[in-house]
């Protein structure tokens, strides 16, 4: 690929270029009832090292704007305007810079683990390949030790005997580490991370909170975090974005928001979300809520 | 597995066997008579019967289907009363220019309604998609008597490159070929799209997308590999179908496959000819519908034998 990897740690403005940097995003979305506008004009930064992380109710724009930031919405079907600069290249304005970072700059963890892997593709077959377009030298072999040692970071027991394995033999939250493994495949500078944690249960949710922390500590690794959960928010998110019916409502330090809740709705998100760790009932098999009809 | 396969092939065998017998009984209860098809423009009633002794017509239905059934199981089918020869033979004879036919029309099939519906989903409701999908549907519509009526007229007649009849030389396949894979093309083309709309519009291609991988590779290996156990269940379908004789299509080509055969054993009223027929033909297409069963697991890992698919 002629592809120039224009990464921010190799431009003399590295620092200064934040790793995302969306400005007005507008993303309206044609459906069966109508043209839905489903992010009204948002804007974000996240630079290197630091976690951003959007909250809201069911339906407010999130996945939205987590998908429009990677320009994954389908074509036609939803249309963009405003900025999206990952790494200093608009996306909105030019699909091939949207084609160019994507498995390289950025990773995407998608929030519904149960869909989001081929199912007649064993998950070694999968991993490998996003290890060898990451890495077009790397051997089928040399992929698979890279993978299975992924694999073992985000504690799939096994991994060794489980990469011939197909994603139907995995439980949700096996499924959502396995995302998470794929998506720190390609050594991205910027992670965009769809309720990462939402199909695991407390205990490797907090562990896997560790190891995204840590990995960013270790390299500076930007975030977009999307979540429900407050608690989450609060544990690992730089600046907090609030968001309802594709707006931001309010925005502000982690500690602001959680401590210092401006808007009603703020408010409400707070009381009604559970602490961290409090639902681990059903455990591993937990799926996310369907989307629709929650919104206002 | 084993017990699978053994259940399948039980299975098996008793359809054929039911099948078999159905016809045994339909051919018999329906009006006419094989007698008076094989006996001289004049023949008195006495001729008549004396045929029909021959033939082991005058047994009660009872005494002829055990009669066939014992002779069933020594492999025998009768005589033919037209080709005068064992029935089986005849039908045996002809069965490589059916699997040939079949065989050929269904890989241009797959090897032009992949692509062109693949590119159909690619290019889902655009102009030129428009076209290829009214194409299809007109072909699909066309009998095919007149698509192999006009084929001929073109290729054989108007510029003479093709034989228009019958099978001396490999050539003499091109035309049959074309006429019965311009029905399946559309059938098939029309259930790729299909297919592949649906699956390139699914999570796990965008996901994929994230990861960087290219378009052709999104299309090709992961929304084809996703496809693949409804493409190769109708395949298989059409495949099955063809084994049964393209009947037009040997006709208006001269073809010597079972479906002309198949005509005149039925025009001659030929019972021993027809049983052999259905015998054979629907032993090739269960087993063609029994190994397309077993590619289900090596297809979609999450089809298991035995159980409910
Ligand atoms: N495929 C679609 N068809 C129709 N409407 C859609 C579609 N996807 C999203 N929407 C609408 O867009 C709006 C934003 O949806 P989005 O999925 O971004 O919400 P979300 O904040 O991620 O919700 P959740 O927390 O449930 O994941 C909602 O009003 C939703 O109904
Ligand atoms: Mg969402």
């Amino acid at each position: 690929m002629a592809e120039v990897t224009t990464t921010a740690a190799n431009t003399p403005t590295a620092e200064s270029t934040p790793l995302l940097d969306a400005t007005d995003l507008q993303i309206e979305l044609i459906t069966a009832h109508g043209v839905v506008r489903a992010v009204d004009g948002v804007s974000f930064t996240v630079r290197r090292g630091e976690t951003v992380t959007l909250i809201g109710e069911s339906g407010s724009g999130k996945s939205t704007t987590a998908m429009g930031v990677l320009r994954l919405l389908p074509e036609g079907l939803a249309v963009m305007s405003g900025s999206v600069r990952i790494a200093g290249r608009d996306v909105v304005a030019d699909p091939g810079a949207a084609r160019a970072v994507r498995g390289r700059t950025v990773s995407l963890i998608p929030q519904d683990p149960m869909t989001a892997l081929s199912p007649v593709h064993t998950i070694g077959r999968q991993l490998g390949d996003a290890l060898r377009l990451r890495h077009p030298g790397m051997s089928r072999t040399q992929a698979r030790d890279k993978g299975v040692e992924l694999l073992a970071q985000v504690r799939i027991p096994q991994p060794r005997t489980r990469w011939k394995a197909y994603p139907h033999q995995f439980s949700g939250g096996m499924l959502q580490r396995i995302l998470i493994a794929t998506a720190l495949a390609a050594e991205p500078e910027l992670l965009v991370a769809d309720e990462p944690t939402s199909a695991l249960d407390a205990t490797v949710q907090a562990s896997v909170l560790d190891l995204l922390m840590e990995l960013q500590e270790r390299t500076g690794i930007g975030m977009l975090m999307i979540t429900h959960d407050l608690g989450v928010a609060r544990l690992v998110s730089d600046r907090i974005h609030v968001m309802k019916d594709g707006r931001f409502v309010e925005s502000g330090s982690a500690e602001d928001i959680v401590e210092r809740p401006a808007e009603p709705y703020t408010r409400e998100l707070l009381a009604a979300v559970p602490r961290l760790g409090a639902w681990d009932e059903d455990g591993d098999e937990r799926t996310e809520p369907v989307a629709q009809g929650a919104a206002p | 597995m084993p017990t699978y396969l053994a259940r399948r092939i039980g299975q098996s065998v008793l359809t054929v066997f039911l099948t078999l017998t159905t016809v045994f009984l339909l051919v018999r209860l329906a009006p006419g008579d094989p007698a008076s098809a094989y006996a001289a423009p004049n023949a008195t009633s006495a001729d008549l019967a004396r045929i029909r002794e021959q033939f082991g017509l005058d047994d009660p239905l009872i005494v002829q289907y055990g009669l066939f059934l014992r002779d069933l199981f020594t492999g025998d089918l009768g005589t033919s009363y037209s080709f005068h020869s064992p029935a089986l033979d005849v039908v045996l004879d002809r069965i490589p220019y059916t699997v040939t036919l079949a065989v050929s029309a269904i890989a241009v099939t797959t090897l032009v309604a992949v692509p062109l519906g693949v590119w159909m989903a690619r290019r889902a409701d655009t102009r030129r998609e428009l076209g290829a999908n009214v194409l299809t549907i007109a072909g699909q519509s066309m009998p095919d008597f007149w698509t192999g009526v006009m084929l001929l007229t073109v290729f054989a007649v108007v510029l003479p490159v093709l034989p228009a009849s019958g099978f001396t030389s490999w050539s003499g396949l091109v035309l049959p070929t074309a006429t019965v894979a311009v029905l399946q093309l559309a059938l098939v083309s029309r259930l790729v799209r299909r297919e592949m709309t649906t699956a390139l519009a699914s999570s796990y291609i965008t996901v994929a997308r994230s990861r960087g991988v290219r378009e052709s590779a999104l299309t090709w290996r992961y929304a084809l590999a996703n496809s693949a156990v409804p493409l190769v269940t109708a395949l298989g379908t059409r495949f099955a179908a063809l084994l049964n004789g393209v009947v037009v299509v040997e006709v208006v080509f001269g073809w010597p496959g079972v479906g002309s055969l198949v005509v005149r054993a039925l025009e001659t009223r030929d019972y021993p000819l027809i049983q052999a027929t259905v015998l054979v033909t629907a032993t090739l297409a269960i087993l063609v519908q029994l190994l397309v069963d077993l590619a289900y697991p090596l297809l979609d890992p999450r089809v298991r034998l035995g159980k409910a698919a």
